[in-house]
């Protein structure tokens, strides 16, 4: 086999080439890489205090697959990804579509949508807990009702669930803004000689043209919700009766790490939530292929 | 604007070096309240030691613990700081807390047992028996009542002979009058359950610290009581807590009477001038009917709980020796005089105790502050062993269940008396 040689001139530029990906390689193995697979590692052993780890083998793993709490909390995180990522996508193209049309002080409308997310996370849930109060809050005062959202355990997911969604409507709208503005007027002159409605209109060119944003909303969606916990932290604590049934697996892995001090359980909840991401997103990847048009 | 940034970040290194030829040193605290009170005593010291800068450093309870060990881990603790009874074993047994014990060798024989007493020496000692903190304040919970109420429902007033079945005979009274809430009686352990399951002669850890008693007979009695009290109408459920706080509710007057620390008192006074002249406080009302057994530390149906926090260092700090020095006046009667005066807290200096009043003097309104170093008598050392850290929040889940309706009481108490004896015994094999 003939040894294919570099000039002196390529094999600089080779380094050069080195040298110019090198900040963002170290970058990411030494805050990510290297993090999970100490996490890897963390989560075969106890956590005996201060940094210092004993190997236990898979005894997290069993503890863990046999605990009815962290089975409640994979649950909660299915939920709560349910609820708001159809909701919360659907709701964003809705938006979307309306800030896309002609109407007056579309500026405006835009800055307010996108408001939400420049706002604090912890301010967000500090102001909507108070919305939630089951005896003072606004929510209950203008339903007429009764409902203890944060602390009933039916509806205390629901309720985050519609902080989250709230949060993020503006975001993903204006990347599904930024889609619907690249699509040719002259599709939708052609659609409507033809004959074509304004629904036909939305499934044969709005979706199928924006169907590249609406994937990658959809993926940054999912990943977010199955990583919920600043919203929970925040709106709950920890002597909430509903506690069981809202917690999701990161805010689990927290209060294992951090509060119990049990690290190495902790890291085998996030053993699980990553490769539960990586599933989701295996299929995804797949499915994308049946509805997502990159080209016309 | 990145000009700007350039220059915070230029000027933070500053700040973090030592060019002006003095030692920084940062003392990081959880009570805002208590900021004051801790710089007073940081000036005490600078002004004797020019060339020590201390810094006074707030991060919330929330988030103490998290970084505190983090910063453990790391080498990197703040060079003083407070630390708590709950947590104190955990760190000095892992060798993280400098040895105070012969800080004051110099200055007096038996310098802490002589100044300081049982339990503030108990909170600060190691499973060693050696000393990792200097001894900073004391406390314990009291009874807060709002007299308004109490008159409207004709009912008279908490006094020394006030007992479980007059604070259940007021609230319905005051329930029933007025429409408002009686006794708050929220889901927490030092401000709820300990005093009462003491009181009622149970036990939370026995003698030796190895075994819980959340279900023994003077501890499961004192928790159907005060688990009870939230099923009856005058007192709000844990749903209701969750989401107003008792305290919020007793200051906002929808509430006759709740436990409060007796380190958050001066705070509420000053931010309820509204409420003056209709608040006072009283003792704990007793248990009229313990419970008797071998273990029970009280007999008469009196306990109240009382801690204490400490000033440490970390064992293997940059500034070491400056920081001892500063610890150790921070355990010397002038320092604690002045914390005291301050009203950041109670000091745990014998003697200085009532210097605590100074604070409250510059306030029209007074309350019944006698009570309050009156239950230091039959005050009872926060319940804690070395595997407090592991088990507390466990134990906390399990009672969230029972107060949610998800979980029985007695089974729910097999278990809580499960986790800590696991967990204790874990602890010990470890070690």
């Amino acid at each position: 086999m003939k040894k294919t040689r570099l000039s002196a001139a390529q094999r600089r530029e080779e380094n050069w080439g080195w040298i110019m990906v090198a900040p963002t390689i170290i970058g990411l193995f030494v805050l990510n890489i290297w993090p999970f697979i100490q996490t890897i590692y963390t989560s075969f052993c106890e956590h005996l205090g201060f940094g210092h780890y004993k190997f236990i083998g898979i005894q997290n793993y069993i503890d863990m697959f046999g605990s009815t709490e962290f089975w409640k909390a994979t649950w909660n995180t299915v939920w709560f990804c349910f609820l708001t990522v159809p909701v919360g996508i659907i709701l964003a193209l809705f938006v979307a579509m309306l800030l896309n049309t002609k109407v007056k002080f579309k500026g405006g409308f835009r800055t307010i949508f996108f408001l939400p997310l420049v706002c604090a996370p912890a301010a967000v849930a500090m102001v909507w807990q108070w919305i939630f109060n089951g005896q003072y809050g606004i929510l209950n005062q203008i339903l007429g009702t009764n409902i203890q959202w944060i602390t009933n355990s039916r509806t205390a997911v629901v309720a985050v669930a519609i902080v989250s969604v709230w949060s993020s409507v503006g975001y993903d709208a204006v990347l599904l803004l930024a889609g619907l503005q690249n699509i040719p007027k002259t599709l939708y002159e052609a659609n409507s000689i033809d004959g074509a409605g304004k629904v036909r209109q939305f499934f044969t060119i709005t979706v199928p043209m924006i169907s590249p944003s609406l994937f990658s909303v959809l993926i940054m969606r999912l990943m977010a919700s199955m990583k919920v916990y600043d919203l929970i932290y925040m709106m709950s604590d920890e002597t909430n009766p509903a506690m069981a049934d809202m917690q999701s697996l990161m805010y689990l892995f927290y209060r294992s790490s951090f509060v119990a001090g049990d690290r190495g359980y902790g890291s085998a909840i996030v053993i699980w939530t990553v490769a539960l991401i990586l599933l989701v997103t295996l299929i995804q990847f797949w499915g994308q292929k049946k509805w997502v048009t990159y080209d016309i | 604007m990145a000009a700007v940034l350039t220059l915070v970040l230029l000027l933070s290194m500053v700040g973090c070096g030592s060019s002006d030829g003095k030692t920084h040193l940062t003392f990081q605290i959880w009570d805002t309240s208590q900021q004051a009170g801790m710089e007073a005593m940081c000036e005490a010291y600078t002004a004797q030691h020019p060339d020590v800068v201390i810094d006074v450093q707030i991060v919330s309870w929330s988030e103490y613990w998290t970084k505190l060990e983090a910063a453990a881990e790391s080498s990197t603790m703040p060079d003083i700081f407070w630390m708590h009874t709950n947590q104190l074993l955990y760190y000095a047994d892992f060798g993280m807390l400098a040895d105070v014990t012969n800080l004051y060798d110099d200055v007096e024989s038996g310098y802490y047992q002589n100044h300081f007493s049982d339990i503030s020496l108990n909170n600060v000692s190691g499973s060693d028996g050696h000393y990792y903190g200097v001894p900073k304040d004391k406390d314990n919970g009291v009874l807060v009542y709002n007299k308004e109420m109490f008159d409207s429902a004709g009912v008279a007033y908490p006094d020394d002979s006030w007992t479980w079945d007059d604070l259940v005979d007021a609230s319905q009274k005051i329930h029933d009058a007025t429409g408002n809430y009686g006794y708050l009686a929220y889901s927490d352990d030092q401000l709820g359950y300990w005093a009462y399951v003491y009181q009622n002669g149970g036990y939370i850890l026995n003698a030796d610290k190895t075994a819980a008693g959340y279900n023994e007979p003077g501890g499961k009695e004192a928790m159907e009581f005060y688990i009870g009290m939230q099923k009856e109408d005058w007192c709000p459920d844990q749903t209701f807590f969750t989401q107003n706080g008792a305290g919020s509710t007793f200051w906002s007057e929808k509430g006759a009477m709740f436990m409060e620390g007796s380190w958050s008192l001066l705070g509420a006074l000053q931010n309820n001038p509204q409420m003056d002249g209709k608040w006072d406080i009283a003792k704990l009302p007793k248990d009229p009917n313990p419970v008797s057994t071998p273990e029970s530390l009280d007999k008469d149906g009196r306990a109240c709980i009382s801690n204490g926090l400490c000033y440490s260092t970390a064992a293997h700090g940059k500034n070491r020796e400056v920081a001892l020095d500063v610890i150790k006046y921070f355990g010397t009667e002038e320092a604690q005089l002045i914390q005291g005066r301050s009203g950041a807290a109670i000091p745990a200096y014998l003697g200085t105790e009532e210097s605590w009043r100074t604070a409250w003097e510059q306030y029209d309104y007074k309350i019944n502050l006698d009570c309050v170093f009156e239950q230091f008598d039959y005050a009872i050392q926060i319940p804690y062993n070395s595997a407090s850290p592991r088990w507390k929040s466990q134990v906390l889940d399990v009672l969230t269940q029972i107060y949610a309706g998800n979980q029985e009481i007695d089974s729910g108490l097999d278990q809580m008396t499960e986790i800590v004896n696991t967990e204790t015994a874990k602890k010990l094999a470890g070690n």
